[in-house]
């Protein structure tokens, strides 16, 4: 099974290597691509240096566009498992083996914080928010779902046919659960540890999070109502 | 010079310009359509300003200038409509393509250093 990592990165010189170097040490086998969003720091330098393969967008595309490069990326050449991970170190690589094990026998394994009791500890607010969007997609999926915002996920072939054809541009996480159900894709959640950001900071401001939750609700309603059409238009 | 020989030369000169951006290629057959219409629209109402008036009998409405504005509005934001829907295909259609072109431009990369 030839296994690629997918890591947008968006100016995030800080904690990058050390992600790849968390990477290697913990699954040596996996290739790593960064893409890289039209960062102005040095993500591409020392990205490559810490021995991944970079992609550098022209100019920054945001965080879906970034993701479907990689899902295409992997649809080009020929990997059977795509697992995508933070570039600010959230996403410990000890819990890729597990999630990797998984994607063998589910379509897309995520990652979750909340399946059962870790030790990672979220602001009331956006707890809030996670539980709300958890509860909107069980709702609409009828499947329960418990961490529908992580982005620590695995996905086999047919997700990453399905991604490289359609991926939303921005907000992807909780949109992207409810596009692969309404096309049969089997899905399961995984405990999995997470970490407090080690460098940057969360792109989220209070107003961006009220444009999240809006936007991210109507997306999510819109794709359930999308039935079995292709959501885009070629 | 009445304001009815004024619309009157005022939509001709607007027809005109459309068909002319048209012939330049400055505006594409496709979104032209709709200004064309606008602009017929106008002139026959130039020509013939009872035509209003009735329309705003029919309609009920009492001061028949306000049907004009109601459908000039209406017709603008069809306009606007219209345009963020191209302006949507359009994002897409660039996304492709830069995500097309960055992964080129690493496989270039790529035999570059192999040669």
């Amino acid at each position: 099974m030839r296994t690629l990592v997918i890591i947008p990165a968006y100016n995030e010189e800080g904690s990058i290597a050390s992600v790849i170097e968390d990477i290697h040490r913990n699954a040596p086998s996996v290739d790593i691509i960064v893409i890289n969003d039209g960062s102005s720091d040095h993500t591409e330098e020392i990205a490559t240096q810490a021995g991944a393969r970079v992609l550098t967008m022209p100019y920054n595309v945001g965080i879906g566009g970034g993701m479907q490069t990689g899902y295409i990326y992997a649809q080009r050449m020929g990997y059977d498992i795509a697992v995508q991970m933070d570039a600010d170190g959230q996403h410990p690589a000890a819990e890729l083996p597990k999630l990797i094990e998984l994607a063998g026998k589910y379509d897309l394994v995520i990652g979750s914080r909340y399946v059962e009791a870790t030790d990672y500890r979220s602001p009331v607010l956006r707890r809030t928010g996670i539980l709300f969007f958890s509860a909107l997609v069980s709702l609409v999926t009828r499947q329960r779902f418990t961490d529908t915002t992580s982005g620590f996920r695995a996905a086999g072939r047919k997700v990453i046919d399905l991604y490289a054809d359609y991926y939303p541009i921005d907000y992807p996480e909780v949109e992207s659960i409810v596009y692969l159900k309404r096309k049969g894709c089997s899905i399961t959640e995984v405990r999995a540890e997470m970490h407090e950001r080690k460098a940057g900071r969360s792109s989220i401001t209070p107003l961006k999070s009220v444009y999240y939750m809006i936007k991210v609700t109507l997306a999510v309603l819109m794709s359930a109502l999308r039935f079995n059409r292709t959501a885009v238009s070629k | 010079m009445s304001i009815y020989v004024l619309s009157v030369v005022i939509a001709a000169l607007f027809l005109l310009s459309i068909l002319e951006l048209v012939r330049r290629q400055k505006l594409k057959e496709q979104y032209s359509l709709l200004w064309i219409l606008f602009s017929l629209i106008l002139l026959i109402i130039s020509f013939n300003v009872s035509l209003v008036e009735r329309i705003a009998e029919w309609l009920g409405v009492k001061y028949a200038p306000a049907v004009l504005f109601l459908f000039g509005l209406l017709f603008c934001f069809a306009i606007i409509l219209h345009l963020t829907i191209v302006i949507t295909r359009l994002s897409s259609q660039v996304l492709r393509l830069t995500q097309e072109v960055t992964i080129m431009k690493e496989r270039e990369d790529l035999h570059g250093q192999n040669d």
